[in-house]
């Protein structure tokens, strides 16, 4: 039996050292094969969308350019960021990268993303037709290929069951909805996601509020946080949190929980990505909801600034194939494809000139492109160094405020503080 | 009380051990077996006995050396620097990052809550897992259900930590099941807010932390009490020892080697815990959770100030080699 | 606490007490000790299973009912649809048959390496044996995150990018310090006339260490080896980074990948994990009879 287990063991040994050994020429490596090149995309997309949906777009891409494969490289939305960080400093970043607009100054600033702006000057290419460029100093590094606007979500049987008629489109109104909907039914007004782990959070809910009512939180790109308008909204906010609208569990809320708490009927508005109209429709069939803009100060009437994320694209500065890695990025950008990815991931073109295919889409997608187009996309926090970060001081300082440790005063002077601290 | 082993004991020669009431199995290494052999043969066996533990100790001095003393030196080496990486010509700084960072009160607030959550952690686990491990090693139940009770005990540990912490949201909700059950005894309000309250926030993620880590000191020591001899308990029941007195002079110090192990693994583990508390609460609400980990990761990830990021490091990686160093002067102790 | 009163030497001298005693007033103290018993395992039980058996019921549901208030355990949509999705899905079953062949190396590497040197540290004297085990000890306190860049460097560096040995050795990194810690505590608790016996018969180290140290410290080398299965099985970070391809992702990135930037796969992510552990649990149960006892005290008398 002893015998038995030290044989036990040392035949454990030999086979995993086999097994190890022929793992050596399982993976596969991404260059050349038979003079072609193979270009990485890295990205967290293709989970994302429809099963397939990317790969079929790639190899669209393969036929229309012969010579030139692509290969999907997909990972977790949560780790991509350290991901493309680790792999620039280890010079093994992928040709062509999905990117978040919060990223973009960081990575240019490793020297890790190619300059495109000088990209599209040696390969001719018009950057009229793009929506949207994210720039650090004057040079591009990233194009928004498609973007997810954020509008106001409306519960519609709570607010008729809350006795409001119609969604709010300022904040007396939004305020007075918020507390009808907590005071009359088992719903809360307003969920307010404020997770420190992921606080985009604050540029999508929060500052969001702001933009919609032609304010800034910018002086001629410096840190400005601490002006009226973003004074004036904190203040709004925490009389809401203060009146018990907001629903529970704010400080650790994700975008996912605030979604499945709407979903649920749990709260009456949020302010969220159009991305996630199907899932609502998909788990919820009988939910009654609509969207709208985000509420301004009231009898605001100038043009709203519409918060957007995107799904953003760059060329590594260490690729050895630039020239083939932008013109994937040219064919995703192209009007049809443009178009076709949007239409698959919910989203906007980032090309002017296509239009998404609204047929047999949720009608509530035509609603939101009214709403796009009414307004102007708007997204402060794009291309700023350390985006995250300052998104992160601002909500640590946010909560503070809520759980009533200082004043709105104190609170923007330190958020501005660290804010100039990082430019 | 001294137990058994009749090989020679050394304890009292060596001035002032504290540890002598615990098992001889370390005494008497010398080996009368060598002492009659020729000068030469001697000589060999000399070298090839001191040669012997490195032959041992080969391929873990390799592994370790390359795959992990090196990356670490690099890490010391960031730390010296005003910015890495995101700086193509970093300067040689010295000691300024460490100023910075042992200057900052994140860091000083970091470690405080760090220290609460370890050490809350470690000594839950030990009680815990020493209480299910006794209770699991007892003749009073059949081998049938004590396999299942030590199956079911072992499931927390089952899991990546991702999934525990997507799990434990979903039960801390405030409408999720742990206030409906609560509430409907009436021991919690529907809808505390177990993980964003800052009241309760480090106490909850605390509480996760000991739910997941216990099985590992049960499962540990549950094998270390089949190493008691059972002769031992024998020979203490004869004697007249109550329960108690078995378990504090027996159990106790047969088990003590393998507590002393694992609490340092503990430690250090717990200390550096990241996901867990990443994955609930983000370091917040404001910055109750934050902890070294989480501090240092920011750094990282948030700031992109490795050369911060490897300092604070640095300063972990000192602290534990400072547990390090009592791990090793106890085990010198003992032998 | 007073229920763990019998430890397993005692259990022997009960079954061979003569018939007329069981019905003492000891006998009805130990029925109570062991009603005592059961009742504060069930409790135990509750504290240890009751999440898990939530996160079971959970891969059962459809997303809206995990999150329906009242909760219930049980609903009537009851579907096994989570599991069907993983299974059917060639990539995902790629991720766990990756995982088994990492473990499980990492596991027999680990236990065979960590065996040698914690003999060595347990039996010998030397020089540098101090420093030695304070690097050991000390190197698995560096955040992993801040290890990540360089690491990161060095396993390209070395061409292993993305391959079984990357990882594994990686693994063994971690695993490695914790098992010669664990193992050297166990070896400590042996007593060493074991082992001389032996070698007083002229056999060398090598032999009393698998011929006598090995088989009596069985139950400690499983719990040190299921552990390592477990770090290795679980492990993200490393796994994610070093690797680039599907066909070469685990498990716990297979669950990450279900977290979205938008939305979770909450049923699929849970039937993942269920899936994940069973394997394990079956391990366990497996391994168990080493932990029954009888195989060192025996060896000890002898």
């Amino acid at each position: 039996m002893r015998r038995g287990a030290v044989r036990f063991v040392g035949m454990g040994m030999a086979a995993a050292t086999l097994v190890a050994l022929a793992g050596c020429s399982g993976g596969g490596s991404g260059d050349e094969a038979g003079g072609d090149v193979t270009l990485e995309f890295a990205q967290w997309w293709e989970p994302e969308l429809p099963d397939g949906a990317l790969r079929g777009l790639m190899d669209q891409f393969e036929e229309e350019n012969p010579g030139i494969k692509v290969e999907l490289l997909s990972g977790p939305y949560a780790s991509t960021k350290e991901q493309l960080f680790a792999g620039a400093a280890a010079g093994t970043m992928s040709d062509v990268v999905g990117l978040d607009g919060a990223w973009v100054n960081d990575f240019s600033q490793q020297g890790a993303i190619a300059d495109l702006t000088k990209l599209m000057a040696d390969y001719d290419y018009d950057d009229s037709q793009l929506a949207s460029q994210i720039q650090v100093d004057g040079s591009t590094y990233m194009i928004p290929v498609v973007n997810f606007v954020y509008p106001l979500f409306t519960n519609d049987d709570l607010l008729s069951e809350a006795g409001v008629a119609a969604p709010p489109t300022d904040r007396s109104e939004f305020a007075s909805a918020a507390k009808a909907i907590t005071d009359s039914t088992d719903a809360a007004g307003w969920a307010l996601p404020l997770s420190l782990e992921s606080p985009s959070v604050i540029q999508n809910n929060v500052m969001s509020w702001v933009w919609s009512s032609g304010g800034s939180m910018l002086d001629d790109g410096k840190p400005d946080v601490d002006n009226a308008d973003v004074a004036d909204l904190v203040d709004y906010i925490q009389g809401l949190y203060d009146d018990g609208v907001v629903a529970p569990g704010a400080f650790t809320m994700k975008e996912q929980d605030m979604v499945e708490e709407f979903t649920n009927g749990r709260v009456g508005m949020m302010v969220d990505s159009l991305a996630h109209i199907n899932l609502i429709r998909e788990t919820n069939p009988d939910l009654n909801f609509s969207i709208s803009a985000i509420p301004a100060v009231d009898g605001y009437t100038g043009e709203r600034g519409i918060p957007y994320a995107s799904w953003g694209i760059g060329v590594a500065e260490s690729s050895e194939h630039q020239e083939e890695a932008f013109k994937l990025v040219e064919f995703l950008m192209s009007e049809d494809v443009n178009a076709e990815l949007s239409t698959v991931a919910n989203a906007f073109p980032g090309n002017k000139n296509s239009t998404p295919d609204f047929e047999g889409k949720d009608e509530l997608f035509s609603k939101a492109f009214e709403i796009y187009q009414a307004g102007y996309p708007a997204n402060e926090f794009t291309g700023l160094p350390v985006a995250e970060e300052l998104m992160r001081q601002f909500d640590e300082q946010f909560q503070a405020l809520l759980e009533g440790n200082q004043s709105t005063e104190e609170m923007l002077s330190k958020v501005q503080d660290s804010w100039s601290a990082e430019f | 009380m001294s137990i058994t082993s009749k090989g020679p004991r050394r304890d009292a020669s060596r001035g002032g051990a504290p540890t002598p009431q615990t098992t001889e199995s370390q005494t008497g290494a010398s080996l009368p077996v060598f002492v009659n052999k020729t000068p030469n043969r001697a000589r060999w066996n000399d070298a090839k006995k001191k040669g012997e533990p490195f032959a041992f100790l080969a391929p873990v001095i390799v592994l370790i050396g390359v795959l992990m003393v090196l990356p670490i030196g690099i890490v010391i080496g960031y730390s010296l620097f005003d910015n890495v990486i995101t700086n193509k010509n970093p300067e040689l700084v010295g000691v300024d990052n460490y100023i910075e960072v042992l200057t900052n009160p994140t860091f000083i607030a970091a470690t405080g809550n760090t220290l609460v959550f370890t050490g809350a952690s470690v000594v839950a686990h030990l009680v815990l897992g020493l209480a299910f491990a006794m209770l699991l090693n007892t003749n009073l139940l059949g081998r049938f259900s004590k396999a299942i009770f030590r199956t079911i005990f072992v499931l927390p540990w089952l899991f990546t930590v991702a999934i525990i912490a997507v799990l434990w949201r979903l039960l801390l909700n405030p409408s999720g099941v742990v206030n409906f059950l609560l509430s409907g005894v009436g021991l919690a309000d529907q809808g505390t807010e177990w993980l964003s309250s800052p009241e309760l926030a480090l106490a909850t993620v605390t509480f996760i932390n000991i739910w997941a880590g216990y099985p590992f000191f049960m499962i540990s020591l549950l094998a270390g009490l089949q190493g008691i001899p059972g002769e031992l308990y024998e020979a203490a029941t004869v004697d007249g020892a109550s329960w108690w007195q078995r378990f504090i002079s027996v159990t106790i110090p047969q088990l003590r080697p393998i507590i002393i192990s694992m609490l340092l693994l503990d430690l250090i583990w717990t200390s550096q815990q990241f996901a867990l508390i990443w994955l609930t609460t983000g370091g917040g609400p404001i910055n109750v959770t934050e902890m070294l980990s989480t501090f240092t990761y920011k750094l990282a990830f948030s700031r992109y100030e490795f050369a911060l990021a490897s300092t604070s490091a640095v300063i972990i990686l000192a602290l534990s080699g400072i547990l390090a160093f009592f791990y090793v002067r106890h085990q010198r102790a003992r032998d | 606490m007073t229920i763990a009163k019998t430890p397993p030497a005692v259990m022997a001298t009960n079954e061979a007490r003569p018939l007329a005693i069981r019905n003492s007033p000891r006998e009805k103290k130990r029925r109570w000790l062991r009603v005592g018993a059961v009742l504060l395992l069930i409790l135990g039980a509750a504290f240890a299973g009751g999440p898990i058996l939530w996160m079971l019921s959970s891969s059962f549901k459809s997303n809206t009912e995990i999150f329906e208030y009242p909760p219930r355990l049980l609903t009537e949509n009851f579907s096994l649809d989570a599991y069907f999705s993983i299974l059917n899905d060639p990539t995902k079953v790629r991720f766990f048959i990756n995982s088994y062949v990492v473990s499980i190396a990492v596991t027999l590497l680990t236990l065979f390496i960590a065996i040698l040197a914690s003999y060595a540290f347990s039996r010998f004297e030397f020089k540098g044996k101090r420093i030695i085990n304070v690097v050991i000890v000390s190197v698995q306190a560096v955040p992993p995150i801040t290890l990540l860049i360089p690491y990161f460097g060095l396993v390209v560096g070395f061409g292993l990018y993305n391959t079984y040995p990357g990882l594994i050795l990686t693994y063994m990194v971690f695993t490695l310090p914790y098992a010669i810690i664990m193992m050297t505590g166990y070896f400590n608790t042996l007593p060493r006339e074991l082992d001389e016996a032996v070698r007083v018969d002229g056999a060398g180290s090598w032999t009393a260490l698998w011929r006598i140290l090995v088989p009596i410290a069985t139950p400690g080398i499983v719990s040190v080896g299921i552990y390592t299965f477990m770090i290795a099985w679980n492990e993200y970070l490393f796994a994610l980074t070093l690797t680039r391809t599907e066909d070469m992702r685990t498990v716990p990135i297979g669950i990450q990948l279900l977290m979205g930037q938008h939305s979770y796969e909450w049923n699929e992510m849970m039937a993942m994990s269920i899936l994940g552990s069973i394997p394990v649990v079956l391990l366990f149960l497996f391994f168990q009879r080493y932990f029954l006892g009888g195989l060192v005290s025996g060896s000890v008398k002898s």
